[in-house]
C-alpha cells in the first residue's frame, strides 16, 4: 500500500486544480505547510467556504445599526468582530459605545437573554449547515422559554448552489466534513451526475492528505467521482435529527454573498411561525444596500478566478490589522491566510 | 466554514452534554445525538455536539488508503 | 481588624491625602511593605554601587484581578522585576503606584499587598516608595499598579533583542500559554473549565542560574501580553534574522491546548508572565538547558528552534508533516473562531 505521502509526491499527471470550500480547511492547510510539499501540477484554490468571507458589508452594517441605534446588545462568534461594513466594523461600533459580545455557542447567548431581562439581545447567525443547528436550538429554546428579549440577525448560507454556481472553477472539491456530518452525502454524490467530482474531507494532517491522495487517485480515470474520505464523522444520511431540527425552524431562501452577488436559494431563515425571533422584523430594519470597496478583488478570490496576490489592495491598502476585504478579516480567510502563511520562503 | 473539536463524554444530562478535550471542560448540546454515551468521542462544534466519533483519524486513513490500492 | 464597617471599604477621602490616606498606607503598604529602605519622606534614598543600572517601568491592569495561581499585585512585582531581570540585572528597588477604585475592599487590598511582598522577598527587591490615588466608582476596574525598578547589571553580560545570530539556538523557559488561558478561564466568558494556573513567577533567580551557567547569552526576554509567538517576531525584526521553529518541540500543557482548540486559538499567541525566551549559540545551549532543568520554574525548559541568515524578519516553522509553514504575524485582539 502507498502512503498519501508517496501518491502525491509521485505524482506527475495532468494539471488538477482542487478548491477547498471549508475556511478551516483553507487554514489547517496553510498551517500544515501543506502547499509546499505539492507537486507543481496541484493547486490548491480556496473557495467560498468562510461565512465571514461570504457576509455581505450590509450585513455588518444591519448589526451595527442594532446596536448603535437599537441598544441592542450583539452577540456574536468573534469571527465576525473586525470584518468591514460599509461604515464600520462591529469592533468600530463597540468603540462607539456599542455593546458587542463574543459567544461561543449561539446557546450562550440565549443564556445571556435569560440573565438579562431587560437588554434586547441580537444573535448574529452566520455559517453554513454546521452552524445551523446550533442557532435553531437557540431559537427552539428562547421560545421554549417565551424568551421575550432574544433574537437572531439571519444570514445562515446553504452550500449545494454554491457548487453547481463554482462548477468549473475546480477539477475537484474538497467537501467540508463538518458540513457533510449534518448533511450528510447524498448531494455530493448527486453532483457527479453533472460532471463535479469531490471528495468528502476531515481536517487532521492524515484526512487532508488521505483525501488529496485520493483525489489524484480517482482522478486517473477521468470520469467525474465522488469519494467520503471522512466516514469517522460523516455518515451517507448525514444527522437526520439535525435535519429535522432546521427543517422545522428554517426555510430556504435566497441569500446574497460577498463577491458573488445573489445565488437563489442558497440561504436558510425563520419560518413565519418564529418571525418574532427575526430581529430583522422584530426591530423593522430598513433595506440596506451595503458598499464594499470597489478595488476589493474577494469575489474572484473566492471563485478561484484570480489569487489574493493579484490584487492591488493585498498586503498594502488591505492586511490582517487593517482589513479592506472580508477575505482578510478572518484568519481562515484565503487572503489573511494568504498574507500570514503564504509570503515565505519562495512565496 | 467549521471549528470543530473532538472531545469525549464524560456524563450526559437533560440534553446536555459535559465534553473533556485534554483537560479543557465544557456543557454543550447533545439534542441532535440520541444514544449518546459516557465515554463516547464527538464532533463538537459552535457548543453543539454534531456527530459521533467512530475511529481515530490514523485508523481511517489507512482503510481509505489501502481501499485504492489497485484505483489509477 | 476594624470594626467599622466603612473603613472596610477604600473611599475617595482615602485618596485626598489627609488623615484618611496617613491611616490606609500604615494599615496596608506600610505594614507588608516595611523594611529599612522604605521611605517616609518624599524619595526613598538609596545607595548605589559602581557600575551600571538597569531601570524599567510597567503598568498593571488585570481582569479579573485575582485568578489561578496569583493576583494582580504578584504580576505588578513579576513583570517589573523579569524586565530588570531580562537585561542580566540584578533587581534592588522597586516603587509601586496604586490606582484604586472607590469602594473597593480592604481585605482584598491586603492581600494585594501581602502577594507583592512576598514575590518581592523571593525576588530578593526592596519596595522602597510608593503612591495611592483613589479614583470614583467606575473610573477604574478595581485597581491599577504601576511598579517602577532599579537593577544591577551583572558585569561581563549584556543582552539585547538585537543581539540574536545565525546559529543561536532559540529556548524558551516552561510551556507557553498558561497566563492567558488563565484569565481566558476567569473571565468566564466561554463558560469552559479546565485545570490551568498561571505561570506568574518572579525570574531573577531563573536568569541568575543561567548567568552563573553562562556569560554567553544574546537574548534574554519575557514573554507577556503578546506571548511566545510575538517575542519571536520582535527579536526577528530587531536582530533582521530568521527564526525557524520546530512546532512538535514547543511545550503546551494539554490542558491549555485543549481550551485553544475549543476556541481556535494559537497558544504561541496567548499571554505568559513566568516564561523568558533565551537566544544563546548552541554551544551554551546544553549548559543552560541543565541549570534551568534545575530551576523551579523552568523545568520543563526545551530547545524550540534555532536562529538562520535565511528570511530575515520571519519566523518559519516546521509542522508535523515535516512542511515548512510561517507562524502568523502577531494580531489584535484574540478573537476565538468558531468557522
Amino acid at each position: 500500500m502507498e502512503s498519501a505521502k508517496q501518491i502525491i509526491d509521485s505524482y506527475n499527471g495532468r494539471k488538477l486544480r482542487v478548491m477547498e470550500v471549508c475556511g478551516t480547511h483553507t487554514h489547517e492547510i496553510f498551517r500544515l505547510g501543506i502547499r509546499r510539499i505539492l507537486p507543481p501540477q496541484i493547486e490548491l484554490i480556496s473557495g467560498p467556504g468562510c461565512p465571514v468571507c461570504v457576509t455581505p458589508a450590509g450585513y455588518i452594517d444591519e448589526a451595527v445599526m442594532l446596536a448603535l441605534e437599537h441598544g441592542a446588545v450583539i452577540c456574536t462568534f468573534g469571527d465576525l468582530i473586525r470584518v468591514p461594513g460599509s461604515e464600520m466594523s462591529l469592533a468600530g461600533a463597540r468603540s462607539k459605545g456599542a455593546a458587542v459580545k463574543t459567544v461561543y455557542s449561539p446557546l450562550d447567548a440565549v443564556d445571556f437573554a435569560r440573565e438579562n431581562p431587560d437588554k434586547q439581545v441580537v444573535f448574529l447567525a452566520v455559517g453554513f449547515e454546521t452552524t445551523v443547528p446550533a442557532a435553531c436550538l437557540a431559537v427552539k429554546k428562547a421560545a421554549a422559554e417565551g424568551l421575550a428579549n432574544f433574537s437572531i440577525l439571519g444570514a445562515n448560507k446553504t452550500m449545494p448552489n454554491a457548487y453547481k454556481a463554482l462548477k468549473g472553477s475546480a477539477d475537484a472539491f474538497l467537501y467540508p466534513g463538518h458540513v457533510n456530518a449534518i448533511t450528510g452525502t447524498a448531494v455530493c454524490e448527486g453532483l457527479v451526475k453533472l460532471g463535479v467530482s469531490g471528495v468528502v474531507a476531515g481536517f487532521t494532517a492524515d484526512e487532508i492528505l488521505t483525501a488529496l491522495a485520493v483525489i489524484i487517485r480517482l482522478s486517473a480515470s477521468g470520469e467525474p467521482f465522488f469519494r467520503n474520505c471522512y466516514p469517522r464523522v460523516v455518515r451517507p444520511e448525514g444527522s437526520p435529527a439535525a435535519l429535522k431540527l432546521m427543517d422545522a425552524i428554517m426555510e430556504p431562501c435566497d441569500a446574497e454573498w460577498r463577491g458573488l452577488g445573489v445565488i437563489p436559494m442558497s440561504g436558510l431563515k425563520l419560518r413565519p411561525a418564529f418571525a418574532a425571533y427575526d430581529a430583522r422584523l422584530k426591530f423593522t430594519l430598513p433595506p440596506v444596500a451595503g458598499r464594499s470597496n470597489p478595488a476589493c478583488r474577494c469575489g474572484e478570490v473566492l471563485q478561484g478566478k484570480c489569487k489574493s496576490t493579484d490584487c492591488k489592495l493585498f498586503g498594502t491598502a488591505c492586511t490582517p490589522l487593517h482589513p479592506v476585504g472580508a477575505c482578510m478579516v478572518s484568519n481562515e480567510g484565503a487572503c489573511s491566510a494568504y498574507y500570514q502563511y503564504g509570503d515565505i520562503l519562495n512565496g | 466554514m467549521c471549528v470543530g473539536l473532538s472531545a469525549r463524554v464524560v456524563s450526559i444530562e437533560d440534553g446536555t452534554a459535559l465534553i473533556d478535550a485534554s483537560g479543557a471542560k465544557r456543557k454543550v448540546s447533545a439534542d441532535l445525538i440520541d444514544d449518546l454515551e459516557p465515554g463516547d468521542y464527538v464532533m463538537v462544534h459552535a457548543g453543539v455536539a454534531i456527530a459521533k466519533i467512530t475511529e481515530t483519524d490514523a485508523d481511517e486513513s489507512r482503510k481509505i488508503m489501502e481501499s485504492l490500492d489497485g484505483i489509477g | 481588624m476594624d470594626n467599622m464597617n466603612k473603613n472596610d471599604f477604600v473611599t475617595l477621602a482615602h485618596g485626598a491625602g489627609g488623615r484618611q490616606t496617613a491611616e490606609l498606607i500604615d494599615r496596608v503598604f506600610k505594614a507588608h511593605f516595611s523594611n529599612p529602605d522604605f521611605t517616609g519622606d518624599d524619595a526613598a534614598v538609596l545607595p548605589v554601587d559602581a557600575g551600571k543600572i538597569a531601570f524599567t517601568t510597567d503598568g498593571f491592569i488585570v481582569s479579573p484581578f485575582e485568578f489561578p495561581g496569583g493576583n494582580i499585585g504578584k504580576l505588578s512585582i513579576c513583570g517589573t522585576v523579569n524586565d530588570l531581570a531580562c537585561m542580566g540585572a540584578k533587581p534592588l528597588y522597586l516603587s509601586c503606584a496604586f490606582v484604586i477604585e472607590e469602594g473597593f475592599p480592604l481585605a482584598k487590598l491586603e492581600e494585594i499587598a501581602a502577594a507583592m511582598k512576598k514575590t518581592a522577598d523571593e525576588a530578593g527587591v526592596r519596595i522602597v516608595a510608593g503612591d495611592t490615588k483613589v479614583a470614583g466608582k467606575g473610573q477604574v476596574d478595581h485597581v491599577f499598579i504601576t511598579t517602577t525598578g532599579v537593577g544591577q547589571l551583572t558585569e561581563g553580560v549584556r543582552t539585547s533583542g538585537a543581539f540574536a545570530k545565525p546559529g543561536d539556538a532559540v529556548i524558551v523557559t516552561g510551556d507557553v500559554g498558561r497566563h492567558g488561558c488563565t484569565i481566558l478561564l476567569a473571565r468566564n466568558e466561554f463558560e469552559i473549565d479546565a485545570d490551568v494556573t498561571s505561570d506568574c513567577a518572579p525570574l531573577w533567580g531563573t536568569v541568575k542560574s543561567m548567568i552563573d551557567a553562562s556569560h554567553d547569552i544574546h537574548v534574554i526576554r519575557d514573554a507577556t501580553r503578546g506571548g511566545v509567538g510575538t517575542v519571536l517576531y520582535e527579536i526577528a525584526d530587531q536582530s533582521k534574522v530568521g527564526i525557524r521553529l520546530n512546532s512538535a518541540d514547543v511545550p503546551v500543557a494539554p490542558e491549555v491546548r485543549g481550551v485553544c482548540g475549543m476556541l481556535g486559538l494559537e497558544p504561541l499567541y496567548l499571554a505568559c508572565e513566568g516564561r523568558l525566551v533565551v537566544f544563546a549559540p548552541k554551544s551554551e545551549a546544553p549548559a543552560i538547558l541543565e541549570a534551568l532543568r534545575k530551576g523551579p520554574y523552568s523545568a520543563n525548559a526545551a530547545v524550540i528552534g534555532e536562529v538562520v541568515a535565511d528570511h530575515p524578519g520571519k519566523v518559519v516553522m516546521t509542522t508535523e508533516i515535516g512542511a515548512q509553514s510561517l507562524l502568523p504575524q502577531p494580531g489584535g485582539e484574540l478573537l476565538p473562531r468558531i468557522c
